[in-house]
């Protein structure tokens, strides 16, 4: 059989992101595969060390739509474990409910697109319609659909009141019924079972050697998640599971995905039921000393990391981060070589791949 | 069950010779993060190589250069480690002009885009590293762009600039006449 | 396959969920972040807005009489960082999302405002007196002395508080 080279992308229809892969493929199959980022490197390193501690919060927001939220949430906490800021615990409580919130729409909004690549497009829009409930949420509590704005240095700047409290609620008893309906949608239903079942496949050797983070390692079976590894806000409280899947195709990526947004809504409710009332902030303007610090957090795609290194002054000396995409790109090699060429994209999707975010 | 603390100074005591401090913190979650500056550039392979040994996984790797190592003529590598949720981070020290340091990827596969990444920001070379081609920066763009005078976000027209401002400002002190 | 089509009826009966607009009401809940309005009667020009904001969209300019404040929308991104640490919240958002312009309209997508400065009662520098909202921040509720700090400036404002010692210890 002849072997032939195939481009794809960095324009795709079904990615929303520029990427190019350069795939080597004999008749069906994927035989190689090459990688080539960079199409949208905008630099936002070395712009965060041109901005001081309190414009960076906005900065890293930034750099990404759907975790937009793990970006100053854990940018803040490398500050506050720099400074030996401790926040209030209301603060820790509400920035999982931040966190979550933005959790469930991007499970969700990557659910959504599997149903569009396999061509099931009344899923995909019955998928992206459930997730309009937490855009709407979103939007009433943060007073925006995508960047919540709900961090700052030593806590957060926003609160719950009883009327959003008890709305956030209702809300999330909405999302139980229609979350539990589309998991059992994705495991059952004979159309996506048939295209995502078998397809793309991960072992668990592999993901360890790529290094993989997030739903992409547990749905391979590694049972690691920072919420629990290294507790930060008020995972240490909380009363969740470490979802994995043993199969490592594309199917037990989904699942495990849905499994946290179900589980998600649930932490949110604990946090509405268990947060003390209090300060949700601290009242004094932080006094940032030079040094060095790491933050680590869960991101809806996997371990998130911020190192920072200040040198006495209220600009970064360095702040470095590396998002989980990051290493899963890599693991695409592995999980696309042995498959048809038909399902590039829903393998590619299936990393929940955020270039934006990759490349800064 | 032994510690992360004593585990990792039992593996780099084993690894290294003349043992090396590792500095402690831990957070009010009782989160470990593990700091640790090498003597020698050369030792970070045998450093590495003891944490593959534990188990332990690249988490990402930090090349920076301020203005006063600028001065000094020095540059520094931070290479993050994770010990099932502990960060270690080992620091070697390189000198500003013709850095080397040799590749991690022999026992760490990530290590490949992420000592890409810093060959292309910084003026930093990689020993051994097996497909040392730019990461994200375009081939047409002069390397080491984070070690430029002209910051990188100018370079990039990602700043704000005074030409803008002038534009807003003249537009509306010019209403404001009228 | 079933349990899908339960769905795709259900949808349907549900009809669009869409909003009308623009020929009918869009969903606009309280606080969400829109347009930015500046009050110039509760600034303090404490600058700490123009501090914070990691696009450059506030802009001071301060001269013999006046501090000029101006906000171009075009470069805010609508974080509220500079409501947030704005003691007197001078700087607000507000509920109004209607941003949508004409190219040649976007320079003059802007907020401004003047804050007069005025003579220290006591030395003459010019100054901002203290705003009104600064004023119950700190002391609830003012009387006539309290008044005439608004008008000194710092220096002067420290003299007369130790003279006020001086009376104590005496």
């Amino acid at each position: 059989m002849s072997s032939y080279t195939i481009p794809v992308g960095p324009l795709h229809v079904a990615l929303e992101e520029p990427m190019y892969f350069r795939v080597e493929a004999q008749g069906e199959m994927v035989v190689g595969l090459d990688i080539t980022a960079g199409h949208v490197h905008r630099g936002i390193e070395a712009l965060a060390m041109t901005r001081n501690f309190y414009q960076n919060i906005t900065l890293t927001e930034r750099l990404c739509s759907l975790c937009s939220n793990s970006h100053p949430s854990t940018y803040c906490m490398a500050l506050e474990n720099l400074a030996s800021i401790r926040i209030p615990e209301r603060a820790e409580y509400l920035r999982v409910i931040a966190d979550e919130i933005k959790r469930v729409a991007s499970n969700l909004f990557n659910c959504a697109i599997l149903g569009h690549i396999i061509g099931f497009d009344s899923l995909f829009k019955h998928v992206m319609e459930t997730r309009e409930i937490m855009q709407d949420v979103k939007e009433t509590i943060y007073g925006n659909r995508m960047d919540l704005a709900a961090n700052c240095i030593g806590g957060v700047k926003y609160d719950l009141d009883e009327e959003r409290s008890k709305y956030l609620w209702q809300q999330m008893e909405r999302m139980k019924k229609h979350l539990d309906e589309i998991y059992a949608l994705y495991c059952k239903n004979s159309f996506v079972r048939l295209r995502t079942e078998g397809v793309g496949v991960l072992s668990k050797e592999d993901a360890l050697r790529f290094a993989v983070v997030g739903p992409v390692a547990r749905g391979s079976g590694i049972d690691y998640d920072v919420r629990q590894k290294s507790p930060y806000a008020a995972y240490d409280r909380l009363d969740f599971e470490v979802q994995t899947e043993n199969g490592g195709d594309v199917l037990c990526r989904a699942k495990v995905r849905l499994r946290e947004a179900q589980q998600a809504v649930r932490l949110i409710q604990q946090c509405v039921t268990d947060m003390p009332a209090g300060p949700t902030c601290i009242d004094t303007p932080p006094e940032i000393p030079a040094g060095e610090a790491i933050a680590k957090s869960e991101a809806p795609r996997g371990e998130l990391i911020y190192y920072l290194r200040t040198d006495g002054s209220d600009i970064p000396e360095r702040l470095k981060w590396r998002v989980p995409s990051y290493m899963n790109w890599d693991a695409l090699k592995s999980m696309l070589v042995g498959d048809k060429i038909s399902d590039i994209a829903l393998i590619v999707n299936s990393i929940d791949p955020c270039i934006s975010c990759t490349e800064r | 069950m032994q510690d992360v603390i004593s585990q990792v100074k039992e593996a780099l005591d084993g690894a290294l010779s003349p043992s090396v401090a590792i500095d402690w913190k831990c957070d009010f979650k009782g989160v470990k993060t593990g700091w640790c500056k090498l003597p020698e550039s050369d030792q970070l392979l045998a450093a590495a190589s003891a944490i593959s040994t534990m188990g332990g996984r690249l988490s990402t790797v930090t090349a920076y250069l301020a203005e006063k190592y600028r001065k000094q003529g020095r540059r520094e590598i931070a290479y993050h480690f994770d010990l099932d949720g502990t960060t270690l981070t080992l620091t070697i020290e390189l000198p500003l002009e013709k850095a080397r340091v040799a590749s991690l990827t022999p026992l760490f596969r990530n290590a490949d885009w992420n000592e890409r990444e810093f060959m292309e920001l910084y003026d930093i070379d990689v020993i051994g590293h097996p497909d040392p081609r730019r990461l994200f920066i375009d081939e047409t763009i002069e390397p080491a762009v984070f070690d430029g005078l002209i910051p990188y976000s100018t370079l990039i027209n990602g700043a704000s600039s005074k030409t803008l401002w002038e534009a807003v400002m003249a537009q509306n002190s010019k209403e404001q006449g009228k | 396959m079933f349990s899908f089509l339960k769905i795709l009826v259900r949808n349907l009966i549900q009809g669009p969920s869409t909003d009308p607009f623009p020929f009918g009401e869009t969903f606009t809940p309280e606080g969400l972040r829109g347009r930015v309005r500046f009050d110039a009667s509760a600034c303090v020009g404490c600058r700490m807005c123009e501090h914070v904001c990691a696009g450059g969209a506030i802009r001071f300019e301060q001269s013999e009489s006046e501090l000029r404040f101006t906000l171009w929308h075009n470069s805010c991104t609508f974080c509220g960082l500079c409501q947030h640490y704005c003691k007197t919240k001078a700087i607000v958002l507000t509920e109004d999302w209607h941003l949508s312009h004409r190219q040649e309209e976007k320079y003059a997508m802007v907020e401004q405002g003047t804050v007069p400065l005025a003579p220290c009662l006591g030395c003459g520098i010019s100054m901002i007196p203290v705003a009104d909202e600064l004023m119950r921040v700190a002391y609830r509720e003012t009387n006539q002395d309290i008044d005439r700090l608004r008008r000194l400036c710092p220096d002067c404002r420290r003299k007369l508080g130790i003279k006020g010692v001086q009376r104590c210890k005496m």
